[in-house]
């Protein structure tokens, strides 16, 4: 025997979820058991089933995996600034004369 | 012991401390630019998302120790990186080698510092300083991802298979090897710090060429791979990056980092 993993699906479109694991002799028993096990009992529109020796996990070193540094320009969320910053230089009364100036320089 | 409150150290000691974490942000710069210009060109789209995420996190890491050293020299961040001349930045001639975009010149390049900048948080983490040895534990956790991915290109461009990227892993590593040699120049002032009690120096450069070697050589060795022989003495070595004298590269390359920093200097972004 041999111990499987069993991911279903709940709802078409939504990812698999980790359900529990099984013993089997070999795939098509534990897909078998697998439908009868998870894909039955609850709501459920796909099952897979992987074989736990073909799979492997990272390390448990205890040690964390996400960022422990400041990495917020990884989010794209400076641009809500950008139109408030926009307007503000847009209602300046010197703009105008700003522009002026660039394309005297320019022109 | 000096106080915790680097505004009340000895110039002189600021001067050095600052040029202690200055060559560990600038090397991070630097590694961190010259990994992002791999985006969109590595081998495979997954490494290419990869190597650009390791790209990005080498750059976060040099913010944070800009951060870190502006707190130190009354300047911000920004100003730290960018509104500096060539020669006083304290980066390592590795850094700044020219990969020709040869994915074998890259990963020797990124072989020898992510090994180097591992070894060198370990010994950071024993800084007198709190916040130095505090920021160091955060970035030794993520550079753990870095040294996996990168010992996994060694062996697999060592045992994969194809003679051709054999020659090439082994060429590349043979042609950087001086300069990975040159990081274990210390900066200015090194001796002043351990006397301070602000970093013990890492036993020496001596010292951590030995760590160092015995690291690298043991994954070298598990490529198949020949650990490069000569180079220079890691003890005596001449006045290089870490004292500023750096190759005309520094500047090229630096024009085009600042380009946008240096058209508003006081801008908010």
């Amino acid at each position: 025997m041999k111990v499987y993993e069993v991911f279903i699906q709940v709802r078409p479109g939504q990812a698999h979820e980790h359900a529990g694991s099984l013993d089997a002799t070999d795939m098509d028993m534990a897909m078998a058991l697998a439908m009868q096990h998870y894909g039955r009992d609850q709501k459920c529109v796909h099952v897979w089933v992987a074989d736990r020796d073909a799979m492997r996990g990272s390390e448990a070193t205890g040690e964390p995996v996400f960022r422990l540094t400041d990495q917020d320009y990884r989010f794209a969320k400076g641009y809500a600034e950008v139109r408030k910053k926009w307007e503000k230089f847009r209602n300046k009364s010197d703009v105008e004369a700003y522009q002026q100036e660039d394309l005297r320089d320019f022109f | 012991m000096t106080s915790s409150n680097p505004a009340e150290w000895p110039e002189h000691i600021r001067r050095a401390f600052a040029d202690l974490v200055l060559a560990g942000a600038d090397d991070d710069f630097l590694i961190g630019h010259g990994a992002s210009e791999w985006t969109g060109l590595a081998p495979m789209l997954e490494e290419d998302i990869a190597f650009s995420s390791i790209a990005q996190d080498e750059i976060a890491h040099a913010r944070e120790l800009y951060a870190l050293t502006g707190d130190l020299l009354g300047r911000t961040a920004d100003d730290v990186a960018y509104g500096r001349r060539p020669d006083e930045y304290r980066c390592s001639s590795l850094v700044l080698r020219a990969d020709e975009f040869d994915w074998s010149a890259l990963i020797a390049r990124q072989f020898y510092y992510d090994h180097f900048d591992a070894l060198r948080l370990a010994h950071w983490c024993e800084s007198g300083y709190a916040p130095l040895a505090d920021l160091s534990l955060r970035i030794a956790a993520e550079e753990t991802f870095h040294l996996h991915h990168v010992d996994d290109w060694l062996v697999r461009l060592g045992r994969g298979g194809s003679q051709d990227a054999r020659q090439k892993i082994q060429a590349a590593l043979e042609a950087a090897w001086p300069d990975a040699v040159s990081q274990f120049e210390e900066t200015a002032g090194v001796a002043d710090l351990a006397a301070s009690g602000l970093w013990q120096g890492g036993g020496g450069a001596a010292a951590m060429f030995g760590e160092y070697k015995a690291v690298i050589a043991e994954r070298i060795a598990k490529a198949g791979l020949r650990m490069p022989a000569g180079g220079p003495d890691p003890a005596h070595l001449p006045p290089g990056g870490r004292r500023g004298r750096h190759a005309a590269r520094l500047a090229e390359v630096l024009d085009e980092l600042c380009e946008v920093y240096r058209l508003e200097p006081n801008a908010k972004w």
